[in-house]
């Protein structure tokens, strides 16, 4: 599906300053306190975040790759990944283009993130229950 | 030659001055109708090249 | 250095090519150039030294090129002089050249544009000639054009190291041919050298390693006692619950705590157990949630379905047909239902307007399989967030569960601690203390793992701080080993500059008193030559005393040109004496005396002389050593030189 359309880069990467928030989400082994398992599921809880708030906020600084496109799984995250951008361009055309596709996530995520950091870590309570507190 | 005989003067010190001694003087010679010659850089090259081998023998 | 071969091109009054080879044999070392006053002598002299060393000397570089050349070129064009100088140097073959190009203006002059052309070449081995990359350093090493006036010889100047204010000259021909200059150049680089790297050594810290490796070592040994700390708590923990087992099977064989101590072991095999669903559950949950940030992308799936409805509703995307199908039909002329049609008919011009206002194939599929994948998010929405909402539940009803099965065991605590019998009571609190205990030890560990966390973090980066450290470190014992042979070496030079000065200054002399002998037919007048710190030549006659004031002019031309030579003997540089009239101001006498000793004083001896200065008896004295002589022609018609050779 995505295979067919060439993209000139195959990772996924935020800001350098935003890769310390991502680290702390995801390193450790108690679920409680580190509800996160992989950097790709932070990286779309951060973007559908985003897309929630109604924010895009554009990478700036040095950019770390934090995952490779082979993490997403084709029958939630690519699609997903789809519908932001056509909800965000309100066009279908933009799935004409894999970058475009990732430079919209990669937007919304760095603006989510900070929602989700704040939510997740920065309440009291436990990460986890604060994060399912996001769902219910 | 004149170069053998100024080499003999410095027959009792360290093999490593008299290296640095013989290849300076060289140098000096081969700029020697410059008012001003930029061997700075040069003589730098040559401490540091006869620092390194010595270093390399001690090893 | 051995001149072989000079060519001039268009040289002053050499007009055209013309040669002149010298004599480079050992015994018939010497080469004789004669001509009257103004017949090229000096021009010829000049050439040399233009040739090697370029202008400095040159009276005028602008009356280099031959005028007759000059004449020759019209208006615009360029006129150009070239000398080329073959000789050889301690086995190798040189070949020089210096070109000298001008533009003829309209006054018949000519303008000289940029400097003049310098190529030295050397033979290789099989003959083939390479360029010399650096030629003004091989000259300089070869034979330094500060030092050239002592081996081409100006004639005109032969007395000037004899006069008596001539104590500088003396001192600067020393200095320079005999290469203190080079030792004192030397000893000042090497002292600046020195003096930069002790510079950078200052700027680079030497305490900062130190005080890392300190940090480190306190660094690991916390870490150590941590370790050791959780080891020993470990094992306290192990103790302790031997100690409760120790408790409760004395409990279970009493017959009045029997009973509880019993009901006790089951609620604790209960909250085992519960707690292990309960682990299972919280790992569930985290699986669950993580991946229900579909559920926060509700709205983009949402607005995303419209969009792509709406395309379809549109009629933008065919649902039964595609385009590759609308291509085929096309072609083949047929409808949809199988009867052909006419191109141009309604039915083509409507396929036509289909496939043309569809979307490209490949996007076409990606909008239905993207529209195929989200429906069924949006409506499984409701489902996903029901089964998360329902662990929730459970995981409270597990808490609930759980803290009612330890409400119970305190409860048995109590009874127990109650018990009339003494003895179970006693039991029982003792139990309840190191229960306490085991809480706190765990507590510690807790803390203990914290810290160790920290530490190991903190380990990771000195180790990184000291790694560079040591790298400044070894720099700096580089930089200090640098130093130092800088500096010994240049103090090496200050010791010795003045026992190689002292050396040289008594040798010079040594050398001067003997060719001066052999040269003056009137030595028993004279006892010694001596040369002072003061560099002042002087000759002493047999009472002792300076006797220059009486010498002649003659005697003073020849202990100028004693000096000379063997200052080029003592140098040791293998270099030829070319001199340009030597003789014309000597006495017969003198000249005699002279060119019976002169060839010995060089390798090779090159005499420009006018007819005056070499006839008779001094030109017998020369005779046998002569290996070529040239005669230097000049045609006053023409005005200009042709070099003969003679004999």
């Amino acid at each position: 599906m995505m295979a067919e359309i060439a993209a000139s880069r195959d990772a996924v990467a935020v800001d350098e300053a935003i890769h310390e928030i991502y680290r702390q989400l995801t390193e450790g082994n108690d679920p409680v306190s580190v509800p996160f398992r992989t950097m790709k599921d932070v990286f779309m809880w951060a973007a559908c975040l985003g897309y929630r708030h109604g924010e895009r906020r554009p990478l700036t600084g040095k950019r770390v790759t934090i995952f490779r496109w082979a993490q997403f799984t084709p029958q939630v995250d690519v699609p997903l990944l789809k519908a932001l951008a056509i909800a965000d361009s309100g066009d279908v055309n933009v799935l004409l283009s894999e970058d475009e596709i990732l430079t919209i996530a990669e937007e919304y995520a760095n603006a989510g993130i900070h929602e989700l950091r704040a939510s997740v870590l920065g309440e009291y309570g436990q990460p986890l229950w604060n994060l399912v507190g996001l769902l219910t | 030659m004149l170069k053998d005989r100024l080499m003999e003067l410095f027959k009792e010190y360290d093999p490593e001055v008299q290296r640095v001694i013989s290849e300076v003087l060289t140098l000096e010679q081969e700029h020697i109708s410059l008012e001003r010659p930029r061997v700075k850089n040069l003589v730098r090259q040559i401490i540091d090249h006869i620092v390194q081998d010595e270093s390399g023998d001690q090893e | 250095m051995k001149l072989e071969r000079i060519t001039l091109e268009n040289f002053r009054q050499y007009y055209g090519r013309q040669r002149l080879a010298f004599s480079t044999d050992s015994q018939q070392n010497v080469t004789v150039i004669h001509g009257v006053n103004g017949a090229g002598k000096t021009s010829l002299f000049l050439a040399i030294n233009w040739c090697l060393y370029s202008g400095e000397g040159a009276a005028n570089v602008g009356e280099l090129i031959s005028k007759e050349a000059i004449s020759r070129v019209h208006n615009g064009e360029a006129a150009r002089t070239t000398v080329e100088l073959t000789f050889t140097h301690d086995g190798e073959r040189y070949l020089v050249a210096r070109r000298l190009e001008g533009v003829k203006q309209p006054d018949g002059s000519i303008s000289v544009s940029g400097a003049d052309d310098f190529t030295m070449m050397r033979t290789r081995w099989d003959g083939q000639a390479e360029r010399v990359n650096n030629p003004v350093g091989t000259m300089n090493a070869i034979l330094p054009s500060n030092v050239r006036t002592y081996f081409l010889f100006d004639g005109e100047k032969i007395d000037n190291f004899a006069k008596p204010e001539a104590g500088d000259e003396v001192r600067y021909a020393i200095y320079h041919v005999l290469k203190l200059e080079v030792l004192t150049r030397g000893q000042r680089h090497l002292e600046e050298a020195a003096a930069e790297y002790r510079r950078e050594l200052k700027s680079a810290s030497s305490g900062e390693l130190r005080d890392l490796l300190e940090r480190d070592e306190k660094a690991r040994d916390d870490r150590e006692q941590a370790l050791t700390r959780k080891e020993e708590l470990e094992r306290e923990v192990e103790s302790t619950r031997r100690q409760i087992a120790d408790i409760d099977q004395r409990l279970r064989e009493m017959q009045n705590a029997r009973a509880l101590q019993q009901q006790r072991e089951r609620l604790e095999r209960d909250i085992k157990q519960r707690q292990a669903e309960m682990d299972r559950l919280v790992g569930n949950i985290r699986e669950t949630a993580t991946s229900r940030f579909v559920l926060i992308g509700q709205p983009a799936i949402e607005r995303a379905l419209v969009i792509l409805d709406g395309k379809r509703e549109r009629g933008e995307i065919p649902s039964n047909i595609r385009q590759q199908f609308v291509h085929d039909l096309i072609d083949q002329m047929r409808c949809i239902c199988g009867r052909p049609f006419e191109l141009g008919s309604p039915e083509h011009q409507r396929l036509l307007a289909l496939m043309n206002s569809s979307l490209p194939g490949s996007l076409e599929d990606d909008v239905l399989d993207t529209s195929a994948a989200l429906r069924p998010f949006a409506e499984r929405a409701r489902t996903l967030r029901e089964s998360l909402n329902r662990d929730m539940r459970q995981r409270i009803e597990l808490l609930a569960l759980i803290q009612a099965l330890e409400e119970e065991l305190d409860d048995v605590s109590r009874q127990l601690k109650g018990s009339p019998q003494e003895e179970i009571s006693r039991l029982e609190k003792q139990r309840q203390e190191f229960r306490a205990d085991i809480e706190s030890y765990w507590l510690e560990q807790g803390n203990l793992d914290t810290r160790l966390d920290a530490l190991s973090k903190e380990i990771a980066q000195l180790e990184k701080q000291i790694e560079r450290a040591k790298k400044d470190k070894s720099r700096q014992h580089l930089l200090t080993r640098r130093a130092n042979l800088a500096q010994r070496a240049a103090d090496a030079i200050g010791e010795m500059y003045q026992v190689f000065a002292d050396d040289m200054r008594q040798r010079i002399e040594a050398k001067t008193k003997e060719i001066f002998k052999s040269l003056i037919w009137k030595d028993s007048h004279f006892q010694d030559i001596y040369l002072g710190p003061d560099y002042k030549l002087e000759v002493i006659d047999r009472y002792g005393l300076p006797a220059r004031p009486e010498l002649s002019a003659g005697e003073r031309q020849v202990l100028s040109l004693s000096f000379i030579t063997a200052m080029s003997r003592i140098s040791e540089e293998e270099a030829p004496l070319v001199m340009d009239t030597p003789f014309g101001r000597l006495s017969s006498h003198h000249r005699n005396s002279i060119t019976e000793h002169l060839p010995e004083l060089a390798d090779q001896l090159v005499l420009f002389v006018t007819d005056e200065e070499l006839r008779d008896q001094a030109r017998q004295n020369l005779e046998p050593r002569i290996g070529a002589e040239y005669r230097l022609e000049f045609d006053r018609g023409t005005s200009y030189t042709e070099i003969v050779e003679v004999g």
